[in-house]
């Protein structure tokens, strides 16, 4: 492949945030004059506009209050606007990563284990396989209204939900991971005396990583959904809860900080995960003295 | 000679003497309804210390018989002892080391952990281990790659790690199945060497399979010659050449030569009948 000088490519993408947000911020004022050309879609009632939305971000944080003067930090105002409303963009932020963090972890613990021994086992695989089939054919968000019903409108149906999405991403790539070993790994350590559990332990997780770490990614993206549906069937507080809120106000600039805040917490997380691959993987990385 | 002294048994000596032992080994493979018969009634001994190669065209049932030998594969006849103790499939009999055709080093060790990963397994300490790791290293002409992962080494390289992983914990069989298979003709006299100076040292009872006739002259005591499918073992030759040999000029002598002919002409014959079969 050819390599771009890095200049470029960060110009391109510079140049192309450019012209969506001008787009966007500027487009619809071009209907009066060409009326043809601007779909309805443009209309700020809808999709607000870049302006709108930093502004509606200033308040919803408390940096501004709602007339737009800044909320100073020492003499407490913006401690009184965070007090005010106890889900704040702050708050709200802070909720949803908690539970998406703990369904993400609790998903991805459970569901390499099941795909390590069901992996390993072909007893176990073959009993257990329709259920994972039928289970696995539900769309997991259709049980979102279940699971807030039968755990409340609390932080732990959102921390199921979210669960419920990434086990079982997590465990067919560890399941397929485990099936794929090379026998000549698992031979060689045999033949060098490695018992059952050391084999496990020293090829098995190893080889597998590389499945696992895959599924990872899209893994933290749907504990994200998994909380934010949680969170618009029945919360009190969290981001998800912040959108339906903005949306019953017909608000697009507060739906708009929500999701522009979900996507910047989406890339940090793909952005943690990704370090952790490159780093528990980097023997994939070596390539050729040859 | 008393008569008591002729019809006495094998003497304990002699069975001594017998490392590995093959008695009437069949394997026969189920594939797709057809029963493939791939090993077809082997017996045959390896004395210790002895090095001996498993030549035959592919499909000639070697690689079968040397992985019954080393619990790989579960035999469908015969038996197999080593020190006298049966061979159980599936469990690794202590002192036997293998080594593959293709390099298994571990691609998530660095080549100094697969090398120290059979020390690793008995619980050798780490200082312990660093130092044992350190000669094999030396030995195996991989000083600086220690912290290297195998993807960044050479075949020849890789293969080199590989046969030190098996040798670090010091077996006394070794069992090869076509080690230097993937690598070029000199990368190949390059390892002859090696091993041969390994060989010499340790003298450790080798089972090696190969198909290239060269490779069995230049490192064995003895070839097994097999015939193409079924497995059976068409004959036997003394390969005496002196040692310690050297593995680019023991193939310049005439004795060399005529050996080679006169088993070049049984082998050939068996590769004419794999292509057809």
């Amino acid at each position: 492949m050819k390599r771009y000088s890095a200049l470029g490519t960060v110009g391109w993408q510079v140049l192309i945030c450019a012209i969506v947000l001008s787009v966007w911020q500027w487009g619809y004022d071009l209907r009066t004059r060409l009326p043809w050309l601007v779909p309805d879609l443009l209309d700020p009632y809808f999709i607000s506009k870049p302006s709108m939305i930093f502004d509606n971000f200033l308040i919803q944080s408390c940096l501004t209050s709602k007339l737009g003067a800044f909320n100073g930090w020492f003499n407490g105002d913006f401690g009184k606007c965070l007090a005010r409303n106890e889900n704040n963009l702050w708050a709200a932020t802070a909720i949803t990563l908690k539970n998406t963090f703990f369904g993400f972890v609790t998903g991805v613990v459970s569901g390499f284990v099941a795909g390590l021994i069901l992996g390993r086992s072909d007893r176990l695989s073959a009993i257990f396989q329709p259920f994972i089939t039928a289970v696995n054919s539900i769309p997991r968000i259709a049980l979102a209204p279940i699971i807030v019903l039968a755990f409340g409108i609390g932080d732990m149906s959102k921390i199921v939900t979210s669960w419920i999405v990434v086990v079982f991403l997590v465990f067919f790539n560890t399941f397929e991971g485990a099936r794929s070993i090379d026998e000549g790994f698992t031979n060689a350590a045999r033949l060098l005396g490695a018992s059952e559990w050391q084999i496990t332990r020293t090829v098995v997780i190893p080889s597998t990583m590389a499945w696992v770490f895959a599924s990872l990614t899209p893994a933290i993206s749907f504990a994200l959904i998994g909380v934010i549906v949680g969170e618009f069937i029945g919360a009190e507080r969290g981001i998800g809860r912040l959108i339906i809120e903005s949306e019953a106000r017909g608000e697009a600039s507060g739906m708009m900080v929500a999701v522009v805040v979900l996507m910047l917490v989406g890339v940090v997380l793909s952005a943690i995960i990704w370090r952790l691959q490159a780093y528990l993987l980097r023997w994939q990385r070596q390539r050729g003295a040859e | 000679m008393s008569t008591l002294e002729t019809s006495a048994p094998v003497s304990p000596r002699a069975s001594a003497d017998r490392r590995v032992e093959v008695k009437g080994l069949s394997k026969s493979f189920q594939l797709a309804r057809t029963t493939i018969e791939a090993v077809r009634d082997v017996s045959f001994d390896v004395r210790r210390g002895e090095f001996v190669a498993l030549l035959g065209p592919s499909g000639s049932g070697k690689s079968t018989v040397l992985n019954m030998i080393a619990s790989l594969i579960r035999p469908t006849g015969g038996e197999i002892l080593i020190d006298g103790k049966r061979v159980v499939p599936g469990k690794a009999t202590p002192n036997v080391g293998y080594v593959f055709q293709r390099d298994t080093l571990f691609p998530w060790r660095t080549v100094g952990d697969n090398i120290g990963y059979g020390l690793e397994l008995s619980g050798v300490p780490a200082h312990e281990r660093r130092e044992r790791i350190a000669e094999c290293v030396a030995q195996a002409g991989l000083r600086g790659f220690e912290n290297a992962y195998p993807s960044a080494l050479s075949g020849g390289m890789r293969q080199r790690a590989a046969l030190m992983r098996t040798l670090i914990v010091e077996p006394q069989i070794l069992l090869m199945d076509e080690p230097f298979g993937a690598l070029d003709t000199h990368t190949k006299i390059d390892m002859h060497e090696v091993l041969l100076r390994i060989w010499e040292r340790e003298q450790q009872t080798v089972l090696f399979v190969t198909h290239d006739l060269g490779e069995a002259l230049t490192l064995a005591d003895r070839i097994i010659l097999f015939s193409a499918r079924p497995g059976r073992i068409k004959d036997m030759f003394e390969v005496d050449f002196v040692r310690p040999r050297d593995a680019v000029k023991v193939r310049e002598t005439e004795h060399y030569a005529e050996l080679f002919q006169h088993i070049w002409h049984s082998l050939g014959e068996e590769f004419v009948k794999g292509r057809s079969a």
